[in-house]
C-alpha cells in the first residue's frame, strides 16, 4: 500500500505541520482574548455595551466557518482589502471561535457565586484584584472543559484553510496527491498526523483540567507560598 | 463584653483564646467590671439611616452606635432588615440617606459616600457571612493570606505568619492546607473568621454566623466568638441564638420592619420586652434561655 516516497516529502509535510500549529496558536489566542472581551461586555450593566457583544456572538455562531474564510480572503479583496492567506486564515478562525468562546467564558463568569465578589470586596480588595484573584481562577475551572473542546475543534478546522491554499497540512496533502496520484494513502497518512496532534493535545488538556479542578498550584508564586506555609506550619506545631 | 470565664464552657477555651494581652487598638480597658457597658469611643456611629429596594423602605431612620469593645446583637424576624443594616456599615449596600462614621471618620453623609479610601475602610470592618463565602480555589491558609497581600499590601512572609497564628487561634491550623470543600461547615466558618481578623479590623460584623451549621459546628463557632469577646473585640452579631445573644451581648437591638423598635441590655430586652413585636418574637423561641 505504501508507495508514496515519503522521505521526499518530509520537507513540505514539516512545513505543513508548522503552519497548522501556527494557525492553531494564532487563532486560539486571538479568539480567547476577543472572547473574553466579549464575555465581559456581555456582563456589563450597560445595555449599550451588552448589545454589540450579543449581536456579534449570534451572527458568528450562525454562519459557517468556510463562509467566513471566503469572505475574508476572496470577498474583502474585491473591495480592496488585500490579505495574505495567513492573515485571512488566522482572522477567520479568530472571529469565528471568539463567538463560541465568549459564550463559554460568559457562563463561567456568571457561574461564580455572587458571594465571592462580595466577600472579596468586604475584605477591601479592589475590583481588579477581585477579578484577577477571585473571579477568574474560579471561572477558569468552569470554562476549561468547553474551552478545551473548542481548541481541539479549532485545530481540526484549520484543515478548511486548504480552500485558500494556506500551506498547512491539508494543503500539503493536496499537493502531494497531485504529485503522486495516491489519494487514499496520502489522506490516510495526513489523517494520522492530525490524530497524532489532537489526541495528545486533548489528553494534556484533560490532565490540566483535573489539576485545576483539584486546586493544584500551577504558578511559581503560589507554589512558593504553599511551600513556605508548609514549613511554617511544621515548625510552629513543634515549637 | 460582659462575659465571665464560666460562660466560656468547660471545653478547652484555650483553643480560641489568645494568651497575649489585648492590644491597645481593641480599646478594652483591662479589668473593667464585666457588668458595666463599655464607655469607649464609638467605633461605628450610624444615624438616620434609610434604605429602600425598588421603592420599598427596608431600613427606616436607623440610629445605632457600637462602642469600642462592645458587643451588640441584632435580633428580629426574617426580612426585618438585619443583613441590610450590616451591609450598609461597610457600604456593600448603599444607603439612601445616612450619616455613618467609622472610628470618628465620616464615611457616609446625607446621600453621598464621603470616605477617602473604600478599600481601607472595608479592611477596618470585618464581615463574616452566613454561608462563609471562602474562596474555594484556595486552601484555608491562602484564604487568610489573600486579602492581606492584595488589599493590605502586607508582605508574603508576614501574611503567612499572621495566617498561621490566626488559624491556630480559631483551632483549624491542622486544616490549613485543606480546601474549603474538604472542611466541615464549622471549620469553614472559623477560617472565614480568621480571614476577617487577618486585616486587624476595628469591628467585626457577623451575619447569622451559625445559621448554616449543625449543632456541633455551631458550638465550635460560638466558642471562637466567645474567645474574641474575651479578647475585647468590638462586634455586631445578627443571630437567632437567643441564649448566646443573652450570654455574650452588652446590648441587644431588636429590629422589626426596618426600625430598631427596642434596645437595651440583654436583661431588659429579653426578660422584660416592652414592645408587642419583641414579646411575640421571643415567645416563638420557647425554652431558649428565658
Ligand atoms: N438586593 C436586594 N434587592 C431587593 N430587595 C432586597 C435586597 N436585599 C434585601 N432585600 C429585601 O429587604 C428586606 C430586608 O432584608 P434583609 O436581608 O436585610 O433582612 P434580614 O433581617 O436579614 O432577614 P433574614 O433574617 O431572613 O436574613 C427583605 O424584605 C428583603 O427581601
Ligand atoms: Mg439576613
Amino acid at each position: 500500500m505504501f508507495e508514496v516516497p515519503w522521505s521526499d516529502y518530509s520537507d513540505p509535510l514539516w512545513q505543513g505541520l508548522l503552519h497548522t500549529v501556527e494557525y492553531t496558536v494564532l487563532g486560539f489566542c486571538g479568539a480567547a482574548v476577543l472572547g473574553l472581551v466579549l464575555a465581559l461586555m456581555r456582563l456589563s450593566h450597560l445595555r449599550m455595551v451588552r448589545f454589540p457583544s450579543a449581536l456579534y456572538t449570534e451572527v458568528f455562531k450562525n454562519i459557517p466557518l468556510l463562509a467566513i474564510i471566503f469572505i475574508t480572503y476572496f470577498g474583502l479583496t474585491s473591495v480592496g482589502l488585500k490579505m495574505g492567506a495567513l492573515e485571512a486564515g488566522a482572522l477567520s478562525l479568530v472571529v469565528f471561535y471568539a463567538a463560541y468562546l465568549s459564550e463559554i467564558f460568559r457562563s463561567a463568569l456568571a457561574g461564580v457565586h455572587d458571594g465571592q465578589r462580595e466577600s472579596a470586596h468586604a475584605l477591601g480588595m479592589s475590583r481588579l484584584g477581585t477579578l484577577t484573584h477571585v473571579i477568574f481562577p474560579q471561572a477558569l475551572r468552569l470554562a476549561l472543559p468547553g474551552t478545551n473542546t473548542f481548541l481541539v475543534d479549532l485545530l481540526k478546522s484549520t484543515s478548511l484553510l486548504v480552500t485558500i491554499s494556506a500551506a498547512e497540512l491539508m494543503t500539503q496533502a493536496q499537493l502531494i496527491t497531485s504529485d503522486t496520484f495516491r489519494a487514499l494513502e496520502v489522506y490516510v497518512v495526513i489523517a494520522a498526523v492530525y490524530f497524532a496532534l489532537c489526541y495528545p493535545l486533548s489528553q494534556a488538556l484533560l490532565w490540566l483540567e483535573r489539576k485545576v479542578r483539584a486546586g493544584a498550584a500551577l504558578t511559581p508564586g503560589r507554589r512558593r507560598r504553599l511551600r513556605k506555609a508548609r514549613v511554617m506550619l511544621a515548625s510552629e506545631t513543634t515549637s | 463584653m460582659k462575659l465571665t470565664k464560666a460562660g466560656s464552657g468547660p471545653e478547652k477555651p484555650a483553643d480560641a483564646v489568645p494568651a497575649d494581652p489585648v492590644p491597645a487598638t481593641a480599646a478594652d480597658p483591662a479589668g473593667r467590671p464585666s457588668t458595666e457597658p463599655p464607655e469607649g469611643p464609638a467605633v461605628v456611629r450610624i444615624s438616620g439611616l434609610s434604605k429602600s429596594f425598588d421603592g420599598r423602605l427596608v431600613l427606616d431612620d436607623i440610629d445605632l452606635e457600637i462602642r469600642a469593645g462592645e458587643i451588640v446583637s441584632l435580633l428580629g424576624s426574617s426580612g426585618g432588615g438585619k443583613s441590610t443594616l450590616l451591609r450598609c456599615v461597610n457600604l456593600l449596600e448603599r444607603p439612601d440617606r445616612a450619616t455613618i462614621e467609622l472610628a470618628g471618620e465620616p464615611v457616609f453623609s446625607g446621600d453621598r459616600a464621603v470616605y477617602r479610601d473604600l478599600a481601607e475602610l472595608r479592611q477596618r470592618v470585618g464581615m463574616v457571612f452566613q454561608r462563609f463565602h471562602l474562596f474555594p480555589h484556595l486552601t484555608a491558609i491562602e484564604n487568610v493570606v489573600l486579602a492581606q497581600m492584595k488589599a493590605a499590601k502586607v508582605s508574603e512572609d508576614q501574611a503567612l505568619e499572621t495566617a498561621v497564628q490566626l488559624l491556630r487561634r480559631v483551632g483549624v491550623d491542622h486544616r490549613a492546607l485543606a480546601f474549603p470543600e474538604q472542611m466541615s461547615g464549622g471549620e469553614q466558618q472559623r477560617v472565614a473568621i480568621a480571614r476577617a481578623l487577618a486585616l486587624r479590623p476595628a469591628v467585626l460584623l457577623f451575619d447569622e454566623p451559625t445559621s448554616a451549621l449543625d449543632p456541633e459546628s455551631t458550638r465550635e463557632v460560638l466558642r471562637v466568638i466567645r474567645g474574641l469577646a474575651e479578647y475585647g473585640m468590638t462586634m455586631a452579631i445578627v443571630t437567632h441564638e437567643v441564649p448566646f445573644a443573652r450570654e455574650i451581648s452588652d446590648r441587644i437591638a431588636f429590629l422589626d420592619g426596618g426600625r430598631i423598635i427596642e434596645q437595651g441590655t440583654p436583661e431588659e430586652v429579653l426578660d422584660d420586652p416592652q414592645e408587642a413585636r419583641t414579646q411575640a418574637f421571643l415567645a416563638s423561641y420557647e425554652g431558649s434561655g428565658r
